[in-house]
């Protein structure tokens, strides 16, 4: 009896062994659920592209912290004072007079007052890691802050929200695949926390696709690398994830293309080049900051803008020049101590690509 | 007597050539009735395209068909024209006889040159007139046609000077004619024992090339019309294997396709931006254009199996389409094939179907389901009572997570349950796309059950869903029937089941390759066979209207004599509209 029990025990472990045999083999027998795509974080490496790109400034309602004594004249109001004085002149003592001073400017004084912004609150990032007496405190409180350029644009109109370089730097940089402005973070292991990525930068040729509302930018769009141009705009930076936030150590010379009206092909290039962005698999929003030299940035200007473009916004290019000189407070120069360029921000947003790196092609000699 | 002989002989004789041409176990039947139909504005821009080049750029539109049996073709033979379309129609002749009179183009697309350009030249303009009218109206035109056209040009050159402006305003008149506009369907020959005659040669010309190219016969066809070589088995087949060889098979089968899918309905495709901001204007076209590709490359490039489209991984991207997709992509179209655990499976996967088949701001099991039923199966889905309550379903404190809880809804009342037992399970494995066609597998953070059934076919998600369908018998004969329809201009009858029972069973024995069946359906006699038409006396026409109305009506069917006076005859082409198998 006993044996028989034990037996019949054992015939139900067999079955119940078979039978769990079957599940798991029934189990394993499933397919593989159905999945696309896998994410834009793939094979450790996520892209961005630029869509929106604005010179940083602070601006409180109606500029009365920043700029309590109004904005700066442009072109033709200080035109207008200069020679409004019933004069007989000609062109070469006027207009030709004062476009020279644009393309040869100087730091001689001139006769305006410039306005700069006023306050100690700007954004932008600590790029010489010190906290000096010039230095901003950010929107979130943070000390240290790098932005001397902001005391320059602060109260030009051409540069706030409403102003002209604004909106159409930005129309043009979205019209233009040449001014397209890709990042690739490679080595990623997440987007949450991660101790150590790489950030490259690019140029790319593809164009960016505009959501149906007209506004935001569609992410998951794929961008060509455009070796063209050369290596110049291929810069490497070593960076951290933060609770999702991107921070780069600063890399010492980044090119990164600025054209603007119609196809031109302008470019910035920032010292001490940093990125701090928040990121999300869609989309990444933040600064990226640097020192802009000062000559580069007049000349970009000018060879960008017409005076008549400077007009709308009142910006003055040699006044302009003139503060941006003044205010400097980076990279001098070796032989006279003056400081070269200027410490300034832009605010950024990108939008989600998969990058496409050109085919390599291998060089003859080495078949 | 004489007469009579010779004219029996011909018959015999034609029909004798003709009857070796079909397949040996064609069923008898009488044809189709002999039909007028409205060109299409497709049509319209592939022939002018064809005949004057494609420099010649038209931006236009006509007035849309109505959709009937299924199809968008059927609704051109239910031609109506009012003023307004003669309008659109006189606007689209207008621009392109000025761009063809050109001076950047008159030197290659007319043949001559006049003696003075500010004076009529006769031989010039009949040379010019011969040749062009013959494309357009897809026969040869008679001296009395050709006089007409060249005394309209030359008396217009006269009165302003100009031999150009003469032939421009001719043209014109000439692409805005009833014999360019209308396609209408002739025999010269008396009805067999069965009613039926053969089409004339021109007819025949006609209905092959709008069925297999959308758009008019080319010099090549007329040519053989005029020589008689589409009244020999040989001739036939040689004039049909050139059609089905010539790259303008792709635009044929184009417009075929996009009518059976019911792709018109992409011009009217609109997505909330705000629940599907990534679905453009140019995800929409990308997406109908992607289906076409995916198809034309399929059925007509590698000559695959008719079925497999619906289960093929291989389909090609573009940089609009990609983002959807969730995948990278290279510029322009490429060539793309789908992971093996990609959902996207087949036509029903790709975002044209699911995107086109759902609200504009969530997916519908039903409206898939239905769309499946209908477009690709040639099933009717009759439509929801008028007095249905859609408050269940439209409750937006409902808390249905899925859709799938929503729809069930559907089953609790008697009156909605019937036809969505037959719309929805199949509809249901499609929930894994959103309403903009984007893969998901949660809706409001419940999984989502992508479980189905096809006709007694259980599956547990999408791909199941697809092979269900590559093995549904429907399938194939659906499309068989579309074809037919659509090539003939109207739905096929009741009477027509041995003959699409035939075609589909040549189908089957050619490996269900598109090329093979439409070989068989335009070498088969019943394609190029009409039955009888009824004249319609003076006292039965109708009194004049805004819109003239071509009705159909079955068993009867009518001819008119388009050379007679309008009051006295009437073509009328027929066969009834609810006349479905």
């Amino acid at each position: 009896m006993k044996s028989n029990a034990v037996r019949m025990m054992s015939v139900a472990g067999s079955l119940l062994a078979a039978s769990v045999t079957v599940a798991l083999s029934t189990a394993s027998a499933q397919p593989a659920p159905l999945q696309e795509g896998g994410g834009a974080l793939k094979d450790r490496r996520i892209g961005y592209v630029m869509t929106h790109k604005y010179w940083a400034v602070y601006e409180t309602e109606g500029a009365k912290t920043e700029c309590p004594q109004g904005f700066n004249d442009g072109p033709r109001e200080q035109f207008k004072k200069l020679f409004d004085d019933g004069k007989k002149r000609s062109i070469v003592e006027a207009q030709l007079k004062r476009e020279g001073e644009q393309w040869h400017p100087t730091t001689a004084p001139e006769s305006f007052v410039f306005k700069e912004a006023q306050g100690n609150t700007s954004y932008g990032l600590n790029l010489d890691g010190k906290i000096g007496p010039e230095d901003f405190l950010s929107p979130e409180g943070e000390k240290g802050i790098d932005n001397q350029l902001y005391r320059v644009i602060g109260c030009i109109g051409h540069y706030r929200t409403m102003g002209t370089i604004n909106h159409f730097e930005n129309l043009f940089m979205r019209s233009y695949d040449d001014t397209r402005i890709v990042i690739e973070l490679t080595e990623v292991d997440s987007l949450k926390n991660d101790d150590a990525v790489v950030v490259t930068t690019y140029r790319g040729s593809d164009g960016l696709l505009q959501d149906a509302t007209g506004e935001g930018f569609i992410p998951g769009g794929t961008q060509r690398i455009d070796m063209r141009w050369g290596k110049e705009y291929v810069s490497k930076l070593n960076g951290k994830i933060v609770d999702g936030v991107l921070i780069t150590e600063p890399a010492d010379r980044v090119m990164l293309p600025w054209g603007v009206t119609f196809g031109t092909s302008g470019y910035h290039v920032f010292r001490g080049f940093e990125l701090k962005l928040k990121l999300d698999p869609e989309a990444a929003e933040g600064l990226m900051a640097g020192f802009v030299d000062v000559k580069a940035f007049n000349h970009h200007l000018n060879t960008s803008w017409s005076t008549h473009h400077h007009s709308y916004g009142q910006l003055s290019s040699p006044s302009q020049y003139k503060a941006m000189m003044r205010l400097a407070d980076g990279y001098p120069d070796p032989k006279t101590g003056k400081n070269t360029a200027i410490s300034s921000a832009v605010r950024v947003k990108f939008t989600q690509v998969y990058v496409q790196q050109p085919e390599q092609k291998e060089l003859v000699s080495k078949q | 007597m004489k007469s009579c002989i010779r004219a029996f002989s011909t018959v015999a004789l034609t029909s004798l050539l003709l009857a070796g041409c079909a397949g040996k176990d064609e069923p008898e039947n009488p044809g189709t009735p002999p039909r007028v139909r409205v060109i299409t504005t497709q049509q319209y821009l592939n022939t002018v395209a064809n005949v004057f080049g494609s420099s010649v750029s038209m931006d236009m539109k006509f007035p849309p068909l109505r959709r009937t049996d299924g199809l968008l073709a059927n609704g051109a033979a239910l031609a109506g024209v009012t003023a307004g379309k003669i309008e659109t129609f006189q606007r689209a002749a207008s621009s392109i006889a000025a761009q063809v009179v050109a001076p950047e183009r008159r030197n290659y697309l007319i043949p001559c040159t006049p003696a003075d350009e500010k004076k009529s030249d006769a031989e010039c303009a009949k040379q010019f007139f011969s040749q062009t009218g013959r494309l357009l109206h897809r026969r040869k035109l008679t001296d009395e046609e050709l006089s007409k056209y060249v005394t309209a040009a030359n008396t217009a050159a006269d009165k302003l000077n100009d031999f150009y402006a003469g032939v421009e305003l001719t043209l014109e008149a000439m692409l805005i004619s009833p014999e360019v506009l209308f396609i209408v369907e002739t025999s010269d020959e008396k009805p067999d024992k069965h009613g039926g005659r053969p089409l004339d040669a021109y007819s025949l010309a006609s209905r092959l090339s709008f069925f297999l190219w959308d758009a008019g016969p080319d010099d090549m066809v007329l040519t053989a019309a005029e020589k008689g070589e589409l009244d020999s088995e040989r001739g036939l087949k040689k004039v049909v294997d050139a059609m089905l060889a010539s790259p303008r098979l792709e635009d044929g089968m184009r417009a075929f396709f996009d009518d059976m899918l019911g792709f018109d309905d992409f011009d009217a495709l609109s997505k909330d931006p705000t629940v599907y901001p990534f679905f453009t204007g140019a995800t929409a076209a990308d997406a109908r254009e992607q289906t076409m590709r995916t198809i034309v490359d399929h059925l007509i490039h590698k000559q695959e199996d008719y079925r497999e489209l619906y289960t093929t991984r291989e389909t090609f991207m573009s940089p609009a389409l990609a983002p959807l997709y969730q995948i990278p992509a290279s510029r322009g179209w490429t060539e793309y094939t789908f992971p093996e655990d990609s959902p996207r499976q087949g036509l029903l996967t790709q975002v044209s179907f699911v995107a086109l088949r759902s609200h504009p701001g969530r997916s519908s099991p039903t409206l898939r389901g239905r769309a499946l039923r209908e477009r690709i199966l040639c099933q009717v889905v009759p439509p929801p009572p008028p007095n249905v309550d859609f408050g269940k379903l439209e409750n937006p404190d409902a808390h249905y997570k899925t859709q799938r809880e929503r729809v069930a809804v559907h089953l609790e009342d008697p009156a909605c349950a019937g036809c969505h037992k037959i719309t929805d399970p199949m509809g249901l494995a499609l929930e894994s796309f959103d309403g903009a066609g984007r893969f998901r597998t949660q809706e409001n953070g419940a999984t989502i059950d992508t479980t189905g059934e096809l006709d007694g076919v259980q599956f547990t998600d999408v791909v199941g869903l697809g092979k269900a369908l590559h093995d549904n018998p429907a399938l194939p004969s659906c499309l068989v029937d579309r074809l037919y329809s659509y090539g003939s201009g109207g739905a096929a009858k009741p009477s027509d089941r041995p003959l699409l029972k035939y075609y589909t069973a040549e189908f089957e024995k050619a490996g269900y390759k598109l090329p093979e069946v439409l070989r068989t359906i335009t070498l088969s006699e019943a394609f190029r066979t009409v039955t009888e038409a009824k004249k319609v006396n003076a006292s039965e026409a109708r009194e004049p209207t805004e819109e003239i109305v071509i009705e159909e009506q079955l068993p009867t069917t009518t001819t008119v004599d388009t050379a007679a006076p309008a009051n006295e005859t009437q073509t009328v082409a027929m066969t009834s509209s609810h006349d479905k198998n």
